[in-house]
């Protein structure tokens, strides 16, 4: 019995430290944000802007559950047409491994498509992964970081950007991309 | 031992060309795809919206039973065809009860399902409608869990699914 114990702690080492040597989106976007093909932004917990709204216990609960959220958008030029094919390639193979990112759902036609993934368990998701592309203009990849994230917290804050005013100005440049 | 082997070596390609036969249609350029996995039913069983609506809690009791969907849908005359091969040589390999077929509207709709012994469990659903191309395409729609047939009509409502006519009359009988 403790021998299998063993084994199995030093089958989860062996598989944690070459974890750490695949390509992992954290990777690929600092790799990426100072790249001039790349428009890369970052938004904190307080763009919901909750001063004006009563927040109820759980309201609250899911708020904190919600860290940042970092947009890596990739802008499709005539310049860079062959660099598109190429890194959507790569975040593609960075999110087919099906051991960090669940992947949820996905939908398509062809040249464009989205996908949702998530990190982590059910109950306890530390990121969700949007990547959407679309031939024409470019892609996008989102990841939503937080901590123990569950889908009730997710509906929450949801509800929540809704009501609140959101400062859109911070997402001008992502705008520019999706025209 | 060989003959094990063997038997694996037989046995085995069946089972990935069982997950795989629609899944080649997800990459083509002509085909509109929508593949929901296990997880994401299973996250949105967990969000308790309104528990008293009784439409909605069937609705979830629903999404907890279901393992993946997959849908697709195309107007290419090329890809219709292809689809309705890789349907023909799908239930070759994977024997299925005819459901019903109905045939009206310039489309052609047949809906399979693979029961769990006699009882009104599915375990699979396979609907395939051959349209026209121009009004109604084809479509390719594969679901896979253990739920009941009649509680289907309330996921093919609210997810607005092609062919949900035909899933909510096979679904009343």
């Amino acid at each position: 019995m403790r021998n299998l114990i063993l084994l199995l702690f030093l089958f989860s080492v062996v598989t944690l430290v070459s974890c750490n040597n695949k390509p992992t989106l954290q990777k690929y976007f600092v790799e990426n944000t100072e790249s001039k093909d790349f428009v890369a932004i970052d938004l904190g917990s307080d763009i919901i802007n909750t001063e004006k709204m009563s927040l109820t216990d759980s309201d609250k609960e899911a708020l904190k559950s919600f860290e940042k959220m970092n947009v890596l958008a990739f802008k499709k030029e005539d310049s860079n047409k062959n660099n598109y094919n190429v890194e959507v390639q790569k975040v593609k193979t960075i999110l087919k491994d099906t051991t960090s990112y669940n992947e949820l759902m996905k939908f398509g036609s062809g040249n464009d498509g989205a996908s949702i993934y998530f990190v982590g368990d059910d109950e306890h998701i530390n990121e969700f992964v949007l990547f959407a592309n679309k031939k024409e203009n470019g892609f996008a990849v989102v990841r939503i970081l937080g901590n123990d994230m569950n889908p009730m917290n997710i509906m929450k804050i949801v509800g929540l950007i809704q009501k609140s005013n959101i400062d859109l100005e911070q997402l001008k440049p992502l705008q520019n991309i999706m025209k | 031992m060989k003959k094990i082997v063997l038997l694996l070596l037989v046995v085995l390609p069946s089972f990935i060309f069982a997950q795989s036969t629609f899944d080649k249609f997800e990459d083509k350029d002509e085909v509109n795809s929508v593949i929901v996995n296990k997880k994401m039913f299973e996250l949105m069983s967990k969000v308790k919206i309104d528990a008293k609506d009784k439409e909605m809690q069937q609705y979830l009791t629903l999404l907890k039973k279901l393992d993946n969907l997959k849908v697709f849908t195309t107007n290419s005359t090329k890809l219709s065809s292809e689809m309705k091969s890789s349907v023909s040589s799908y239930l070759k390999s994977n024997p299925l009860e005819e459901l019903m077929r109905v045939n009206s509207d310039g489309k052609n709709v047949k809906i399979y399902i693979k029961s769990a012994g006699s009882t009104s469990i599915v375990k699979e659903l396979l609907l395939f409608m051959e349209g026209d191309l121009k009004d109604t395409p084809t479509v390719i729609l594969s679901l896979t869990g253990e739920f009941n047939l009649d509680e289907l009509s309330s996921l093919t409502e609210r997810m607005n699914l092609p062919g949900k006519d035909e899933l909510k009359k096979a679904s009343k009988k």
